[in-house]
């Protein structure tokens, strides 16, 4: 579980994320929405360490993210996966290696049980006949998947995935939707997502959170979505 | 503009503390090492030689041209020949231009990465990505740099030699009696020092630069701009320096 308090971060002087209070669960597809430039990336690199809170704390399970010692948070962030934007998969090293990179850091495993690992994890995302190949000679779609595949080799309990359809046809889409889903139930992670596809938050969104101008406005179920009285909800979701 | 510097100064101190942390794994440092060394030095073996035979080649003529006092030994030639390309062709002539080919293949490498998140996917992942990218790098440049330096100063040599075998300018003994001559040690070991403190500046300056890269791809252009507008900076400063030091 993450639990996020009263969360504030700004870069020189602007103010991007306020106030913001919103709790985790693990198993369930955790949506943060919004419109672009909402503050929904801020947020999540915030949550995983990569910029500095102004002020509020981050709680993964009882460890205060704030109180964490440099190895602390490495040892965190090993229990963390995460799918980037652009899929962010390493330029100099082949799917396989891409895969085993964490797993060349973070175990002691043998060579032949990494490769075991890989290939299980390319098999779960339904990528075959890759293992030599360069992010450069795969498409956005492949990417993603091996991406996710990057992402939970280390079986992790924690998830965060930004924007992770952008890109991508309807129908690949969907299927990577349908991936991200699966695996956080599969595995009983705590998986956050940021997105403006409507699609993917009404097919796959149990707990979402929508934010503008850096504040949490609106928490609840897809089912609740379209009977909220939010404005700025309902004028991102275009209900009259 | 003095608090950008100063700014920059303490963030590259910052950045050298990252990058100077123990590694992770062995075992992946030294995988990384020998993959480096063949890209930064291996690959500039041929540049530093082609370079090297020229200028040999160019400065006999350039000296013989110039001395026509007869009172004046023609061994001279190879004895300032090798003064030269010792004392400051060798490392500072080739670690500028090393300033150009490596500089800006490690900022645009890192600064590229930088861009497209790859550098956050390995901070994520509890890699220390500053020594995972940089610090390779720069043991790779320091360490092996004074080969470079030996491989110029041999191939400078050669191409005097040759010249001075095609044209006759001097005869070939007195060459080679003047590239004897007064041979002192020491400059070697000044030039090699010399030249491993250039290409930690290269190394570390051109991997601070594309670490903090923004701005996609114009800001990687910027960066490594950048890198090289410094790195060649401090090299001439750091020349001055060191010779003062070293050799007064």
């Amino acid at each position: 579980m993450i639990r996020i308090e009263h969360l504030y971060k700004s870069f020189a002087g602007a103010q991007i994320l306020k106030d913001i209070t919103i709790e985790y669960s693990p198993g369930k597809c955790n949506m943060v929405i919004g419109a672009s430039g909402s503050g929904k990336t801020v947020l999540l690199k915030t949550l995983i360490g990569l910029y500095e809170p102004d002020s509020g704390s981050i709680w993964y399970g009882d460890e205060d993210l704030a109180a964490m010692t440099y190895d602390q948070k490495k040892k965190l962030r090993q229990r963390i996966g995460m799918l980037f934007q652009a899929s962010a998969l390493f330029d100099f090293a082949t799917v396989l290696e891409n895969i085993m990179f964490p797993m060349d850091f973070c175990t002691d495993w043998s060579k032949a049980q990494k490769i075991e690992r890989a290939r299980f994890c390319l098999d779960r995302v339904n990528v075959k006949g890759a293992d030599g190949k360069y992010p450069s000679e795969l498409s956005g779609g492949m990417q993603k998947r091996v991406g996710i595949a990057r992402a939970i080799a280390l079986n992790p309990e924690f998830l965060f995935c930004d924007e992770p359809n952008s890109g991508l046809d309807p129908y690949t889409s969907s299927l990577i939707d349908e991936l991200i889903s699966e695996i956080t139930k599969e595995y009983n992670m705590t998986t956050v997502i940021n997105t403006h596809d409507m699609n993917s938050i009404r097919s796959i969104g149990d707990n979402i959170g929508f934010i503008c101008d850096g504040m949490l406005l609106w928490q609840g179920s897809r089912d609740s979505l379209d009977s909220t009285s939010c404005p700025q909800l309902r004028k991102f979701l275009r209900i009259r | 503009m003095i608090k950008e510097f100063i700014e920059s100064v303490g963030q590259y101190c910052l950045f050298l503390k990252m990058v100077f942390r123990k590694p992770e794994k062995w075992k992946i440092f030294w995988r990384q090492f020998l993959a480096e060394s063949e890209k930064l030095i291996l690959s500039s073996v041929l540049l530093v030689c082609v370079i090297s035979l020229f200028i040999g080649g160019v400065l006999v003529i350039q000296i013989a041209s110039n001395i026509e006092n007869p009172f004046i030994d023609r061994m001279n030639v190879g004895y300032m020949l090798r003064e030269i390309l010792i004392l400051e062709f060798c490392s500072t002539i080739v670690a500028l231009i090393l300033a150009g080919k490596m500089g800006s293949n490690i900022s645009s490498e890192i600064g590229s990465m930088r861009i497209t998140d790859q550098i956050d996917a390995m901070d994520m992942m509890g890699v220390n990505s500053a020594g995972f990218l940089a610090l390779p790098k720069i043991v790779s440049a320091t360490l092996l740099s004074p080969l470079l330096m030996l491989l110029s100063l041999a191939f400078g040599l050669l191409g005097g030699w040759v010249v001075v075998s095609l044209t006759g300018i001097i005869g070939t003994n007195q060459y080679i009696e003047g590239i004897k001559y007064c041979y002192t040690g020491f400059y070697v070991f000044y030039s090699g020092f010399k030249m491993s403190l250039f290409c930690f500046l290269i190394s570390s300056i051109a991997s601070f630069r594309g670490y903090y890269a923004s701005g996609g791809s114009l800001g990687v252009g910027t960066a490594s701009t950048k890198a090289i507008v410094t790195i060649s900076i401090l090299i001439l400063l750091f020349d001055l320096v060191v010779t003062q030091l070293m050799l007064y």
